[in-house]
């Protein structure tokens, strides 16, 4: 049945590789994916570690769900001390791997220790071995995973792979899957790198029991259409994400130019239905929308880079790739101030290739942009390169530089903001817009105060992940809002339907927080929750979902209890790590220009807005209240007591 | 296990269709185009959008029309520079970047 896969602890050091079972009082503890890799990393990280030294752990976690039958059970966490922030570090993809984990026999591996030499993991039936990988080294991410495949002789093997980013420890390396499912955010990618681990390679064909079929048939069913009905599922199935991008533009709710704008204007190229219009171009008449494993709502489109003479130039013309994410319509457009599709598919298709996180480098070039632009940056320092706003050429160029850490700005960029503004100097960090180390997502919160205090608080730093409390957006009336935010535990304080205020947020802010986390640990899609529609499946009927596939009998409650344990492990992770609240570095708090810089362009409401800073503070305060931690954002004795956290300094591995 | 709706599934029907809402954050009046209707102007606060069609009966907000949401966010900067406890930080500098 499912619940016998079990974990492989992996010591790349010593090639040790210990196999055990998940305890019973361990799924119910932290139920799988996200939560049991916090539970390991911190159990098997050293504290204070260097995040590029052995020391450090790398966590593969697929979810409790992985390939049953629910809907879109396909996601894994990566888990790591962050190269990037030195707190925590996770990311979450899609893709095949987890379910194909799951029939190897394994949820969780996790890799400690290095390696001397390029090696890979091969994971297959029940065992693990530690493969020699100096045939996949330096290969793209796309070409690595064709590489193992043939190596070993089948088609079906799936793949967490490192890129050549990965390997040349560009801090937000990500781990990516297929052509272009990234593990973004966590810079398990550059962990992995300094393992001297390539891959991890699984295939399997172990059976997974399901305990009540009858049952999980038919509830599956339900579920499925209750999620492939909801409206904007069926703007993903026909858009993709870059609809969220498009939506988000139209009223000013999108960063440019490194926050100094929040809408990009006359951008159509760009849009979402331009975009999609160019994928069944260039893909021809069998032009399908493709989808990660069991998942209904087939968000991910399909592209050809075009002939251009920009992709001319860089030899990329006719180049498939897959996506782009509303990630990569920020990171390679808004940010940087370019309107161009080309630049945006072949900036997609390269961080795919390189294995980068898109987030992070389409920030951190729009940061350089505004440093070049201000004179703190000379051309000298870029190599010449005119690195102005909108200037296309210049985006990918930076691209490959930072990848390659093939010039000095590059190199510097590649460390990440807070590194490269002590090696830059002058007032460079001041027009750093990140939070806990982490470069910003494309998005301007200064009108949505929830999202905003969520950015905060989130614990792999600035995040849409986390918490993302986005129906705030649909102005709910407060009754269907209290319906939804007091379940399934009772909340009877304030709520407003006005996404600019600051009533209610905290709570919110909390509740959106246990609800991802739970998706994260079930290993389902953030899409088939409450991320982007009030009517989308959350705790209650999880609690379904999850006795009728694997038979363990959990409330609504219990799973929202998991959710604020593996939360509080999370927390326990970064205060260990030096997380405080109020440091401009590591702490809880935003970049300076929300409080002090207004929104000046969209829709009427949105100019003139910034975030106050005093209810800010005070939102803040209350959510540490809600989560039961003190004025520091630190657990207080009796809420780590009531999630059996008190010794987990101490105590021996629960694993 | 209880097999009754959850709140989710409850909530199922009070989703709508055929409308978009106003974009305008404070506004979100829900707009109904007329079918194959491109441009849609919101009864309540004037923003004007551009519409498209997912499928028959489902429309979606495209973008706004440039134009006019450019003429009433440089209204609104007017009004908030006439009221100086509002006004936004300079914009001089970075507006002439923006050259493309
Ligand atoms: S909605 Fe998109 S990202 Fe989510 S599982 Fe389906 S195809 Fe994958
Ligand atoms: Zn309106």
């Amino acid at each position: 049945m499912a619940l016998d896969r079990k974990i492989a602890i992996v010591n790349l050091t010593t090639g040790q590789i210990d196999i055990k079972p998940i305890t019973l009082e361990m799924r119910k503890q932290f139920l799988g994916g996200r939560g049991m890799a916090a539970y390991l990393l911190y159990k098997n990280s050293k504290p204070g570690c260097d995040p590029l030294s052995p020391d450090n752990a790398v966590i593969f976690s697929a979810g409790i769900l992985s390939g049953m039958p629910a809907s879109a059970t396909s996601r894994t966490d990566v888990m790591t001390k962050n190269p990037l922030t030195g707190l925590l570090g996770s990311g979450n993809f899609g893709g095949f791997f987890a379910a194909e984990l799951h029939y190897a026999g394994f949820e969780n591996i996790c890799v400690v220790g290095k390696a001397s030499k390029p090696v890979y993991l091969f994971v297959n039936d029940g065992e693990v071995k530690i493969m020699d990988a100096k045939n996949l080294w330096g290969k793209s991410v796309t070409e690595a995973q064709w590489a193992v495949r043939e190596e070993l002789g089948d088609r079906d093997v799936m793949c967490a792979v490192s890129g050549p980013a990965g390997e040349k420890l560009v801090r937000y390396a990500n781990t990516m899957t297929g052509i272009k499912n990234a593990n973004g955010r966590g810079g398990g990618g550059c962990t992995m790198g300094s393992k001297n681990l390539k891959m991890v390679a699984a295939r399997g064909t172990m059976d997974i029991k399901i305990a009540h079929p009858r049952e999980a048939l038919e509830f599956d069913k339900r579920f499925i259409e209750q999620i492939t009905s909801a409206k904007v599922n069926q703007t993903m199935g026909t858009l993709g994400t870059p609809f969220i991008w498009g939506a988000t533009n139209s009223w000013g709710g999108i960063r440019t130019n490194n926050f100094q704008y929040n809408q990009l204007l006359y951008c159509d190229e760009i849009e979402p239905e331009n975009i999609d219009e160019w994928s069944k171009e260039s893909m021809g008449s069998e032009y399908n929308m493709a989808a990660c494993f069991g998942c209904q709502v087939h968000c991910r489109a399909k592209y050809k880079i075009p002939d251009t003479p920009l992709a001319r130039k860089w030899g990329l013309v006719g180049k498939y790739d897959e996506g782009p994410e509303y990630t990569s319509q920020g990171a390679f457009c808004g940010e940087p101030g370019c309107t161009h599709l080309d630049t945006l598919l072949m900036g997609n298709h390269l961080v795919d290739q390189y294995g980068v996180d898109n987030l992070e480098i389409g920030s951190l070039i729009s940061w350089a942009m505004e440093l070049y632009e201000a004179g703190i940056l000379t051309s000298k320092d870029t190599d010449g390169l005119d690195l102005r706003f909108g200037n296309d050429d210049a985006v990918i160029a930076m691209i490959h530089h930072v990848c390659k850490r093939d010039t000095w700005l590059g190199n510097v960029l590649a460390e990440g903001g807070i590194r490269a503004s002590e090696t830059i100097g002058k007032d460079s960090f001041k027009y750093l817009i990140h939070m806990k180390g982490m470069s910003n997502l494309h998005s301007d919160e200064r009108a949505t105060p929830a999202l905003a205090l969520n950015l905060a608080l989130a614990s792999r730093g600035s995040d849409h992940l986390r918490s993302r409390p986005a129906i705030d957006l649909y102005h709910l009336p407060v009754d269907v809002m209290r319906r939804i935010y007091s379940s399934p535990v009772p909340y009877e304080g304030p709520l407003s339907s006005d996404h600019t205020e600051y009533i209610g947020k905290p709570w919110q802010v909390v509740w959106h927080e246990n609800c991802y986390m739970a998706v994260d640990c079930l290993g389902i899609c953030k899409y088939h929750t409450t991320f982007l529609g009030a009517t989308l499946p959350n705790f209650e009927d999880w609690a379904k979902v999850l006795y009728f596939n694997t038979g363990l009998e959990m409330s609504p409650k219990d799973i929202w209890d998991v959710s604020e344990r593996a939360n509080m492990v999370e927390r326990l992770f970064n205060l260990r790590e030096g997380m405080k609240k109020d440091d401009p570095y590591k702490g809880e708090v935003l970049a300076e220009r929300y409080f002090e810089e207004p929104c000046r362009r969209g829709a009427p409401d949105v100019i003139g807005k910034k975030i106050d800073r005093e209810k800010f503070v005070e939102m803040r305060g209350l959510f540490y209240k809600y989560k039961g931690l003190d004025e520091n954002g630190v657990p207080t004795a009796e809420s780590l007591k009531k999630y059996g956290l008190e010794n987990l300094d101490k105590e021996p591995s629960r694993v | 296990m209880a097999d009754d709706k959850s709140t989710a599934e409850s909530l199922r029907s009070t989703r709508t269709y055929g409308q978009v809402r106003c974009m305008n954050p404070s506004c979100e009046a829900r707009i109904t185009p007329a079918p194959g209707q491109t441009k849609a102007t919101c009864p309540k606060c004037g923003s004007e959008w551009r519409i498209f069609w997912i499928k028959a009966g489902f429309p979606r907000v495209k973008g706004p029309v440039w134009e006019t949401s450019q003429r009433l966010a440089n209204e609104r900067l007017a009004q908030m520079a006439a009221a100086p406890a509002a006004k936004p930080a300079p914009a001089a500098k970075a507006e002439k970047k923006e050259g493309k």
